[in-house]
């Protein structure tokens, strides 16, 4: 740690909560992720893992709590706003656009990256064609990046599951984030596919992102992440290193039950 | 470039059809097709590109056609008149889509309907300003300068020239930054919010292009008709348009307009020859006819006409590569 420590840090949520009905998704969660780090929330099923990334996006409004990113408070931003300050996401159920070619999903991603509006576009005004270049580029790289380049004119139909997740991260990608939240990369994935993942995702931290993963895959987790914290049922119950993680006796005994 | 040869023939045949054929018939019947298919463009555009299921099209069309007749009748210079309009429908389609499109699907269809109810008794109880039931009669010829627009002919390559150019607009919409994050709201808007889209916003702004277009087409109609109805811009229209959409293909952008065309000429032929068969031939068998037509294609045809030509071309470039290969 150097002499100010919040210089390091990138992302820090405080006494964040969030219900729904009379159910507390999230109660009282506070962390802080460090720059260039490799980050990892894990939790049995419903443990409010999901929705800590959306209420952090912005797609759902905090009840509670503060989240702080690159020091300014971004809580009660709309998800727009949000995307636009350098937080890259993609989703458990992939939310491709299924009806756009795979090079047509990228190309959304560099939406905050550019700025022609509905005239320039529709009147193919000189800097909207400009433009319109320059974010086929961008998208090319971020496709070139996950390894799909040859197929960035199929349509999201043709692509099985494994390539479908790395059209997510490369839509993603072409955000150009700070920091990238993975929901549940590595689900339904076979091991090569789970191993190609873990190579781009050392080398988007090389790069300097900082990576967030919500995931099941306990092994995969424990390889990767620099921390680890667990939720259950809405509340930290453990943050720290992998090791020390696994040993805790609360996250054993949320994992397993009560009678081990 | 090859793929511009077969629009550039459409092109040019549309551009030819009034000096090969002079029959003022068939050039009447196309100036409809023209209005009727830029119209439906429009529709399309909203509810098959954007996920927006707006039903008020012939509203902005009526409201446009209307507000530049009284200007026009009042002495206003028609190409201000046409002007004015089209800054009142804007205006109108924003401040009725701000709240509206807040709603989805069969709702906002359903507020959409009852918009486009309330303009036809609206526009039907104006009393002189509007000439009420009766339609607004009287309405100035269109000249721009010097240039006076008469007859059919002018009044075709206006039509077309609207409906080609609202075409290319977009088709370069869809192709490019803003019209692509428009086609992302159809499959997850929380994936287009992560993305950095406003979706509201964007909702809001085609709703109001899209209007706006219409309103230039009911300007070219009153123009042309040199007389208007509030029967004109109602729920038959809506009605039709739909057909248009669905028999033509709504995925694709040309598909409204072919739609038009087919829908305006399988009109004419049913009225010229099934007259003679049936003891009565009234618009309710036309309806018939159109229901079993939109009936058929959704099960056989769901593409539509233009879905049917892309798959054509398609697996005609598949046959042209594996012979050209050596």
């Amino acid at each position: 740690m150097s002499a100010s420590p919040d210089h390091n840090i990138l992302l820090k949520v405080d006494n964040l909560g969030k219900r729904f009905g009379g159910i507390h998704a999230l109660a009282d969660v506070a962390f802080e992720l460090e720059k260039g780090s490799i980050n990892s929330l894990i939790g049995p099923n419903g443990a409010g893992k999901t929705t800590f990334i959306n209420v952090v996006t912005g797609i759902h409004a905090a009840d509670s709590g503060e989240i702080v990113f690159q020091a300014e408070n971004i809580s009660g931003l709309p998800a727009h706003v949000i995307a636009s300050k350098g937080i890259g996401r993609t989703f458990q159920l992939e939310e491709l656009f299924a009806g756009l070619s795979v090079m047509e999903n990228t190309l959304v991603g560099c939406h905050t990256q550019s700025s022609s509006g509905m005239l320039a576009c529709g009147l193919s005004l000189p800097w909207a064609r400009k433009e319109e270049k320059r974010l086929r580029e961008i998208a090319m790289e971020s496709l070139t990046f996950v390894g799909l380049e040859k197929r960035a004119n199929d349509p999201i139909s043709k692509l099985p599951l494994g390539e479908r997740k790395l059209v997510g991260v490369a839509r993603a990608l072409s955000m150009n984030p700070t920091l990238l939240m993975l929901d549940e990369p590595v689900g339904g994935l076979a091991a090569h596919e789970a191993k190609k993942l873990v190579d781009l995702i050392y080398m988007l931290v090389g790069k300097g992102l900082t990576i967030f993963i919500v995931e099941h895959n306990m092994p995969f987790v424990m390889s990767l992440s620099e921390k680890v914290i667990v939720l259950d049922e809405g509340t930290k119950i453990a943050e720290g290193p992998p090791e020390q993680v696994r040993a805790n006796q609360e996250v054993i005994r949320a994992y397993l039950g009560d009678e081990v | 470039m090859k793929g511009h040869i077969l629009p550039g023939l459409v092109m040019l045949a549309i551009f030819l059809l009034p000096i090969i054929v002079p029959s003022p018939y068939i050039i009447g019947v196309m100036c409809f097709i023209a209005i009727y298919g830029a119209l439906a463009l429009g529709k399309a555009v909203l509810m098959e590109n954007s996920g927006i299921f707006s039903v008020a099209h012939p509203a902005w069309f009526g409201i446009g056609a209307y507000v530049t007749a009284i200007a026009t009748i009042r002495g206003v210079p028609p190409l201000v008149s046409i002007g004015v309009a089209a800054l009142c429908v804007a205006c109108l389609a924003y401040i009725m889509g701000a709240p509206l499109l807040r709603l989805k699907e069969y709702y906002l269809a359903n507020a959409t309907f009852c918009l486009l109810i309330i303009m036809e008794i609206g526009i039907g109880n104006m009393g002189s300003l509007t000439g009420g039931h009766e339609g607004l009669m009287g309405i100035p010829p269109l000249t721009i300068g010097p240039i006076k627009f008469e007859g059919d002919r002018d009044f075709y390559f206006l039509s077309w020239g609207l409906c080609i150019g609202s075409l290319w607009f977009f088709h370069n919409l869809m192709t490019t930054r803003a019209g692509r994050a428009l086609r992302t709201f159809m499959y997850s808007e929380v994936a287009s919010k992560s993305m950095g889209i406003n979706v509201s916003q964007y909702k809001l702004r085609i709703f109001v292009i899209t209007s706006v277009m219409a309103s230039l087409t009911g300007s070219i109609l009153a123009f042309w008709l040199r007389f208007i109805e509030p029967a004109m811009f109602g729920i038959p229209l809506m009605i039709e348009l739909l057909t248009m959409v669905i028999v033509g293909g709504g995925g694709i952008l040309y598909g409204p307009i072919l739609g038009a065309f087919t829908i305006m000429w399988l009109r004419e032929v049913i009225q010229a020859y099934l007259a003679r068969l049936l003891p009565v031939m009234t618009a309710e068998v036309d309806a018939v006819f159109f229901g079993i037509i939109v009936i058929l294609t959704l099960i056989f045809m769901p593409g539509g006409i233009a879905g049917w030509v892309e798959q054509l071309m398609h697996a005609g470039r598949r046959v042209g590569e594996r012979l050209t290969r050596p």
